[in-house]
């Protein structure tokens, strides 16, 4: 891996380069009104940031995003209405989609994607649509100065900076960007712009690293409060607390809007749904989330899941349990999106440290 | 060109057998090369329309065709009975696991069905009568709602021709025209004379009727690994990717959908 020095006034520049080649997506502010108090004297950013196509977008519109963006990583990879296949018959596809290029792509996300490609890559079968798009798009990470209230990678010893599994890693520095270069694809990016990519000097990494450090240390700070259980007794926890009361109490406020499944970076349901086209038929795929009413319904209408209380411990199974015991990893990379979406205010955080407390800290 | 996984291939109908008022046969004649292991399911396509999964009811040893017995109860079911011989559907598969006929071998094999259920046993019936000196003895009770729901009825005479067969039915409502055991099919899971450290069950039916067989199942002394569980789960891809059909660790359409309870007892919410 390679690390270079990018001047802030040769950033365009490189996008511009990007843009020949892929769809180009980039960060821009949404500025929310509503503000999240923190009661312990942080005042944390609340804005939220959107990823807007390059070639859309006024160029003086796009910033560097301090967290992760609204979007889940999954929405350049999967789609949440799209056409898989048309059947008996063949159609050729006019495929003239550009490749994604994803900026603002944080360590978050980076972490989902283990589960995404464990889904959509492993097996006996791969995902010919994810395939095609998971190994031409373009990743271009960037650390995180700053996090939302809503962020809680480090409880789960993920890193607010991506350290592997990006084409690019952008670090802000005064007056440009370290660029880590990782992969073939970046490499030719950077060779054929030779002379705004300059080596990065050791001062340079060296002041990156104690950025890194001074974030990493503010985060576990603020997560001090949440008292998040750390990631090797979350499948224990969930197993234990099956018949926990926090599954019903925190399903009084639900809504079933499904924004907590959507909006998540790890989700992955969808459901596969025909429509007639002509004399040919053709295959969609949608998103589909565990959340609602009849995820699990059978014909007939038998339904294991038919109770709210059980969707939610569910899809905690699913995290915590499912990806645990087959990808030794949670399904869960603390993001935080269904914290910032849930109209219920149902909060992930609130709920594994229930768990953990009616395990261990529990009044016998 | 890759291999698009969603992408079903045409099959032929080439029957239609009416089993009962609800119930119909679909005789199939896939396009393609086709074959499955007993217990295993496909995807069936109405084109257009959706997909469902499905346990085909034929023998596995008759390769160029396959027979799946369905249901009308839901809105593919619903267009599938509409369609008469002649017509298109649509195939992906055979997909998951199916009954592991090796295991069973020396057994008593206890087959319990309830309803509909009875079409993916009716191919394991079919597998162990082509082998049956290697199994010890077939016993199958079967429940269904009324005298009018038994599906297969004029197989049994020849199913119980075999002596190492013992064929039981029961009705959850009598009427006139039935004259065997009326309640529902856990109430002939008695005197089964059948050796327990040498025997396994297979049940299969709607879930909650799995539900109270299992538990019958192990009161009268089976071991959880050997009830084996045909799950029906909410399903749409069959690969292992769309996420509906997971039951703890597994997916019921590739670790599956044949269980055993051993592999399932410590989950909540399997049955319904």
């Amino acid at each position: 891996m390679e690390t270079y020095f990018l001047k802030d006034e040769d950033v365009f520049k490189f996008y511009n380069r990007i843009a020949q080649e892929y769809e180009l997506f980039v960060p821009v502010r949404v500025e929310t009104s509503s503000r999240i108090k923190c009661d312990y004297g942080f005042n944390l950013p609340s804005d939220d940031y959107a990823l807007r196509k390059f070639s859309e977008v006024n160029k003086e519109d796009i910033v560097y995003n301090d967290y992760r963006c609204i979007e889940p990583i999954r929405t350049f990879l999967t789609y949440i209405k799209e056409e898989t296949c048309t059947y008996f018959k063949d159609q050729p596809q006019n495929n003239q989609e550009k490749p994604p290029a994803i900026c603002g792509v944080k360590n978050c996300d980076i972490f989902s994607l283990k589960i995404q490609d464990f889904v959509f890559l492993g097996g006996n079968e791969i995902d010919p649509l994810y395939q095609e798009r998971r190994s031409n798009a373009l990743i271009i990470s960037s650390d995180c100065p700053n996090f939302k209230e809503a962020c809680f990678c480090r409880a789960f010893d993920i890193n607010p900076h991506a350290s592997e599994g990006f084409d690019f890693n952008l670090s802000p520095l005064t007056g440009g960007f370290l660029v880590d270069v990782a992969s073939d694809k970046a490499r030719r990016i950077t060779d054929s712009l030779k002379d705004i990519f300059v080596a990065a000097g050791l001062g340079q990494t060296s002041g990156r690293a104690a950025k890194r450090e001074n974030v990493i240390k503010k985060m576990d700070e603020h997560l001090s409060c949440h008292k998040i259980p750390k990631k090797d007794v979350l499948k224990e926890i969930v197993l234990s607390g099956l018949n926990s009361k926090v599954w019903d109490e925190q399903m009084q406020t639900c809504v079933e809007c499904g924004g907590c499944v959507f909006m998540c970076d790890t989700c992955h349901c969808f459901l596969l749904s025909d429509e007639p086209a002509g004399d040919n038929a053709k295959r969609l795929r949608l998103w589909d989330g565990c959340m609602f009413k009849n995820f699990s319904r059978v014909a007939g209408g038998a339904n294991p899941l038919k109770m709210r209380y059980m969707r939610l411990r569910n899809r905690y199974l699913k995290k915590f349990d499912f990806f645990v015991d087959n990808l030794g990893i949670q399904g869960c990379c603390g993001c935080g999106r269904c914290i910032d979406v849930c109209p219920g205010k149902i909060d992930i955080r609130y709920i594994l440290r229930k768990l953990y407390e009616e395990k261990y800290l529990s009044a016998v | 060109m890759k291999k698009n996984i969603y992408q079903p291939f045409e099959a032929i109908i080439e029957d239609v057998i009416q089993e009962t008022a609800l119930i119909k046969t679909f005789v199939l004649r896939p396009k393609q090369e086709f074959s499955f292991c007993t217990g295993q399911f496909v995807e069936l396509t109405v084109p257009g329309i959706g997909e469902a999964p499905f346990t085909p009811s034929s023998d596995p040893g008759i390769k160029d065709k396959f027979e799946v017995t369905i249901v009308k109860a839901g809105c593919v079911t619903e267009k599938l009975h509409s369609l008469k011989k002649g017509d298109s559907l649509g195939i992906r598969g055979p997909y998951g696991k199916g009954y592991p006929l090796d295991k069973f071998k020396g057994k008593d094999v206890l087959i319990v069905g309830g309803g509909v259920g009875l079409a993916p046993l009716r191919s394991l019936l079919y597998s162990l009568f082509g082998d049956m000196d290697n199994y010890n003895r077939v016993v199958l009770r079967y429940g269904a709602r009324t005298s009018a729901d038994i599906i297969y009825k004029n197989l049994v005479p020849a199913w119980s021709k075999n002596k190492k067969t013992d064929i039981m039915f029961t009705v959850d409502v009598g009427d006139s025209s039935w004259q065997g055991n009326v309640g529902l099919v856990t109430t002939i899971l008695k005197d089964l004379s059948i050796d327990l450290n040498k025997a396994v069950g297979v049940v299969c039916g709607p879930p909650i009727m799995m539900k109270f067989v299992t538990l019958k199942l192990l009161e009268l002394g089976f071991k959880p690994k050997d009830i084996y569980l045909s799950m029906e789960k909410s399903m749409s891809c069959g690969l292992g990717k769309c996420g509906h059909c997971r039951v703890g660790k597994f997916y019921a359409c590739k670790d599956g959908p044949v269980f055993t309870f051993e592999e399932l007892k410590d989950n909540h919410d399997i049955w319904d």
